[in-house]
């Protein structure tokens, strides 16, 4: 029984060694408490300036855990430059935000809090309007042992919560590990992802996620506006319209896509995609057969939000 | 003092040594932790580039790659080299120049990590265009039949194309068109060549920047300046681990000259506690045992004596022993002693309730208890006959030895047995004595003891005074001179005889004081009879004690010239060993005009080389040949004799002991020219007025 055991381990391995995409690990080790208090904190106004905006706002976890609109609206109804990535699985990018300007998570969140047309905060006066909830004083006590707050345990609370934001056991996961088979649509979508090289950049755990590219390598994209993309970080203009490859999980549930949600379905976005950077047309079989593939992407909800 | 100072030292250097030690250890901790950090943090990060390295060849390889780890690892490098500036061992200001080379590498990082970037990008476009082509060209089946050339020239590019990427080679490139004619009318082949050339064209552009990016990801300095880094930074640290070496050695050094001094002190505290212990054994055993017999000491005795119930004693004393030390010297004497002390041990061994013990000089003990008077004493007489008999063989010499010994069992043993010890020494005939009450041995030592309180009393209330007897001259038959004798005044107002106290005194500091007295007080006595001589008294033992001779000498320069008319009669005496003090003394005396006589001549030790050696005026012959002239024909003959001598040496002779009328007209008849004694008259208090004698 144990060596059945192992032997069927052994076979998932060397199964996903050959495959470009890795399965979201079942097992997500997150402090449950913490993800719980982040949960709180990510839902409430009150980390805002005028009470306005929460994380939720833009990042809405209860469909595809990103923003509808092109841009979000944020302090006192501003809008945002570029459209809203997704938190579920952010954990498993290798950078954050669209220019992979932030390391990790805990870097990101501090980003939105500041930025004056999202939460329009500073740390002074977090942890001045933290410290006066007895609510979150409390919890903050039963969690970290001390009932005063600082503004680094409320990014550490809430990137908890984000950690916790995986959505396992898609289908394609679920046919990675063997599970189940795919249909025979869903394959060949899959098949004609890998041969015409959506996989070389959509790929690993988060397919996507791991590494800039740019928008319009083969034919030229042009956005209608100044998006802040890699060459601001790298000052090479080289680097004009480059991005975080983003992830393709959940992709059914996130539209409008690309940084400029300029595509509104997959369908244009699989168009829009094959041109700029594949440079080349995709037929309608082919179009429908990869919606087939990347609907089978979609995750479970992630459990955090089902607690209370 | 000088103990306590080195102590205290000690004490500093241990602790101060102690102290140092457990600093020297953190800060050495530190030190080797932050060196291992920097180190393993130095070799994490040249693996990470390393399997960077590895990651990136891998990408272009295969078609299509999960980037997920090189992600990782471009993470896991920025952290590692992030943590390797932030190194403890970096705050050191000797490690400055390491700082530096950091700075230089981070640059180096930076742009090599946005090279990876851009290849990575570029190696993706250009795998996703050949790609395409690969699988356009695999489509076109249908060009076969009718386009067969664009079929194969698309063929032979594409091999180019994959050629040129495999080999990094950008001469493939530059030799042919990539681009395929468009010589066709059919549509799908014109559809076929555009999207062919579309690519085509876009490898050719990209191609030049992919290979020159390849080239530099791969080939970087990075390795080596990371290598140079950890080179330096050995080198550095070197000298650190030299001065921690040092300071390790000076301490280790300082730790053992302390350890060394506390062990010295230990041994020489352990040495001086055994010789300790040995000088209080050996005085412990001293207090109780004779060091040179191994008997049991006087002490040991009387401790023993205490104890017991019925105790009795045997005192042996060696008869002569004296003689023996002068005459063989106490290296002889002592081995006889040793000798003898084993004669009497094993005697001893033999003899129930008995102990040998050594009292003294020459004098041993034998105690026994309940044991009957009989026994002891066939003992003592069976022990007297075995010494006497015994050949004591010592070196080359065999001696023999005569005991005396006295026995007692009366209290107090010792005390009572040292009397009689005295006693017997007396009588040279006798070897056994029994202490018995009725030899009335104590009762001389309390004579002695009140004899000393009266001459004590006598001096302090001077009642020291001379008497004067009458010198008569025998022919005229006037008083000429006069002996003055001394007397001790009791305090009933009688008077002491010499012989009963003189003896005394002579062990008691007294005897000078009372010749003092004698001196100073007939020398008073004589300036009031200018026409008479004094003589007094002195023996030659009093001329060998310097105080009294110059006590002499002085009062008779203090009273010059009367003591031109004081005498000295010297008294004979055993043993005068050192004749020229007596001779000076003599020559002294004489320079005042006194005159010496020879007292007593013809008794005792009268020995006639002294007129050799000795300037003598007058012989006064002793009364024991005087008094028997009259009736012992020998004894008139001796006189005459004596006479005679004196005359023929040029001295006076004085007659002792003249008593009879008839004894002062034979030595008149016979021509002696003084004569002294009750017929001449009795010592008196003072001189008589007159010095006319009735005969």
């Amino acid at each position: 029984m144990h060596k059945a055991f192992l032997i069927f381990i052994f076979i998932a391995v060397t199964s996903f060694a050959n495959e470009p995409i890795s399965p979201i690990p079942l097992k997500n080790d997150v402090n449950i408490d913490k993800a719980k208090l982040g949960k709180e904190l990510f839902f409430d106004t009150i980390l805002s300036k005028d009470n306005s905006t929460a994380c939720v706002s833009c990042h809405d976890v209860f469909s595809g855990g990103a923003d509808k609109k092109i841009v979000s609206t944020g302090f006192a109804n501003k809008k945002g430059n570029i459209q809203s990535p997704t938190v579920f699985n952010a954990k498993y990018n290798f950078k954050q935000f669209w220019n992979g300007r932030a390391d990790n998570l805990l870097e990101q969140a501090d980003g939105p809090m500041k930025n004056p047309v999202e939460h329009n905060m500073d740390a002074a006066t977090i942890e001045k309007r933290m410290n006066t909830s007895l609510h979150y004083m409390k919890k903050f006590k039963d969690i970290y042992g001390s009932s005063h707050i600082t503004y680094p345990l409320v990014l550490e609370a809430i990137v908890e919560f984000e950690n916790a934001l995986t959505t396992p056991n898609a289908k394609f996961d679920k046919f990675l590990r063997n599970e189940i088979q795919l249909s025979k649509e869903e394959l060949e979508g899959y098949v004609i992802f890998k041969q015409y090289g959506c996989v070389t950049c959509h790929n690993g755990i988060n397919i996507g996620g791991n590494s800039f590219q740019k928008i319009g390598t083969f034919l030229e994209y042009k956005s209608t506006n100044n998006y802040p993309d890699r060459s601001e970080i790298t000052k090479n203009p080289m680097h004009k319209n480059v991005f975080k490859v983003p992830t393709l999980r959940n992709i059914a549930l996130t539209a409008p896509y690309f940084h400029d949600g300029s595509a509104k379905t997959l369908k244009q976005a699989l168009k829009s995609m094959s041109q700029h950077n594949l440079g080349m047309e995709l037929t309608e079989k082919e179009t429908e057969l990869l919606i087939l593939f990347l609907d089978t992407l979609t995750g479970e909800k992630p459990k955090i939000l089902d607690e209370k | 003092m000088k103990l306590g100072r080195l102590l205290s030292f000690v004490l500093i250097v241990g602790i101060t040594s102690s102290v140092a030690i457990v600093y020297f250890y953190f800060i050495q901790r530190e030190f080797s932790q932050n060196h291992r950090e920097f180190l393993l943090s130095i070799n994490k990060l040249e693996n990470t580039q390393n399997r960077l390295t590895y990651l990136i060849l891998q990408s272009s390889v295969y078609a299509y790659h999960n980037q997920d780890e090189i992600a990782d690892t471009i993470n896991s490098f920025t952290l590692e080299f992030n943590h390797l500036q932030n190194s403890n061992i970096l705050k050191d200001d000797s490690y400055a120049q390491i700082k530096n080379e950091l700075m230089q590498l981070e640059q180096m990082l930076t742009a090599y990590l946005q090279d990876i970037e851009n290849y990575l990008m570029l190696n993706a476009e250009i795998k996703n265009s050949i790609v395409f082509l690969t699988r356009h060209v695999d489509n076109a089946s249908f060009l076969q039949k009718e386009d067969k050339d664009i079929y194969i020239k698309a063929n032979q590019i594409l091999k180019q194309f994959h050629d040129a990427k495999r080999m990094q080679d950008l001469d493939y490139l530059q030799k042919s068109s990539f681009l395929l004619d468009l010589t066709s009318n059919n549509n799908e082949t014109k559809k076929f060549i555009h999207n062919f050339n579309n690519h085509s064209d876009y490898l050719t552009q990209k191609y030049p920047l992919f290979v020159t990016i390849t080239k530099k990801v791969l080939n970087n300095d990075i390795r080596m300046t990371i290598h140079h880094t950890r080179k330096t930074f050995s080198y550095i640290s070197i000298n650190d681990f030299k001065a921690l070496d040092i300071f390790a050695s000076i301490l280790f050094s300082v730790f053992i000259f302390a350890l060394l001094i506390i062990v010295t002190l230990f041994l020489k505290y352990i040495k001086e506690n055994k010789n300790l212990l040995k000088t209080k054994e050996s005085l412990e055993y001293s207090l109780k045992y004779d060091i040179l017999t191994n008997l049991g000491n006087r002490n040991a005795l009387e401790t023993e004596l205490k104890s017991l119930g019925d105790p009795y004693i045997l005192v042996i004393n060696i008869d002569g022993f004296k003689h023996i030390n002068d005459i063989y010297g106490n290296g002889i004497g002592n081995r006889l002693l040793q000798e003898l002390a084993n004669l009497i041990s094993a005697k001893v061994m033999h003899v129930r309730h008995a102990k040998a013990y050594r009292l003294g000089g020459d004098e041993f003990g034998i105690l026994f208890h309940d044991t009957p008077r009989q026994k002891v004493l066939s003992f003592a007489h069976s022990l007297i006959e075995e010494i006497s008999q015994k050949d004591f063989m010592i070196q080359t010499l065999e001696l023999h030895l005569l005991v005396s010994v006295v026995s007692n069992n009366t209290f107090p043993i010792l005390e009572n047995a040292d009397l009689a010890l005295k006693l017997l020494k007396k009588d040279h005939a006798k070897r056994f004595l029994e202490y018995k009450e009725s030899l009335n041995l104590k009762k001389s030592v309390q004579e002695n003891l009140d004899t000393v309180e009266k001459i004590k009393n006598a001096i302090a209330n001077d009642r020291i005074v001379p008497f004067y007897q009458p010198i008569i001259n025998l022919q005229t038959l006037k008083i000429e001179k006069y002996e003055a004798l001394v007397r001790l005044k009791l305090q009933d107002g009688t008077f002491l005889a010499p012989y009963k106290f003189l003896e005394t005194s002579k062990k008691t500091p007294y005897y000078r004081e009372i010749t003092t007295i004698m001196v100073e007080k007939v020398l008073k006595e004589l300036k009031e009879h200018p026409s008479l001589r004094f003589s007094i008294n002195m023996s030659m033992i009093d001329i060998l004690d310097e105080e009294i001779v110059n006590m002499l000498l002085k009062k008779l320069k203090d009273n010059a010239p009367t003591s031109s008319r004081l005498d000295i009669e010297l008294l004979e005496s055993e043993n005068l060993q050192n004749i020229s003090k007596v001779q000076n003394f003599i020559e002294e005396v004489k320079k005042f005009g006194c005159k010496i006589l020879i007292d007593d001549f013809g008794s005792g030790y009268s020995n006639f080389s002294y007129f050799s050696d000795l300037n003598v005026d007058m012989v006064k012959i002793d009364g024991s040949i005087v008094n028997e002239i009259t009736t012992n024909e020998r004894k008139l003959h001796m006189l005459t004799s004596m006479y005679q001598f004196s005359q023929g040496m040029g001295m006076q002779s004085i007659a002792e002991f003249v008593e009879t009328k008839e004894t002062a007209l034979l030595l008149r008849e016979l021509g002696v020219e003084y004569g002294q004694g009750y017929y001449c008259g009795k010592p008196l208090e003072k001189p008589l007025e007159s010095d006319e004698i009735i005969i």
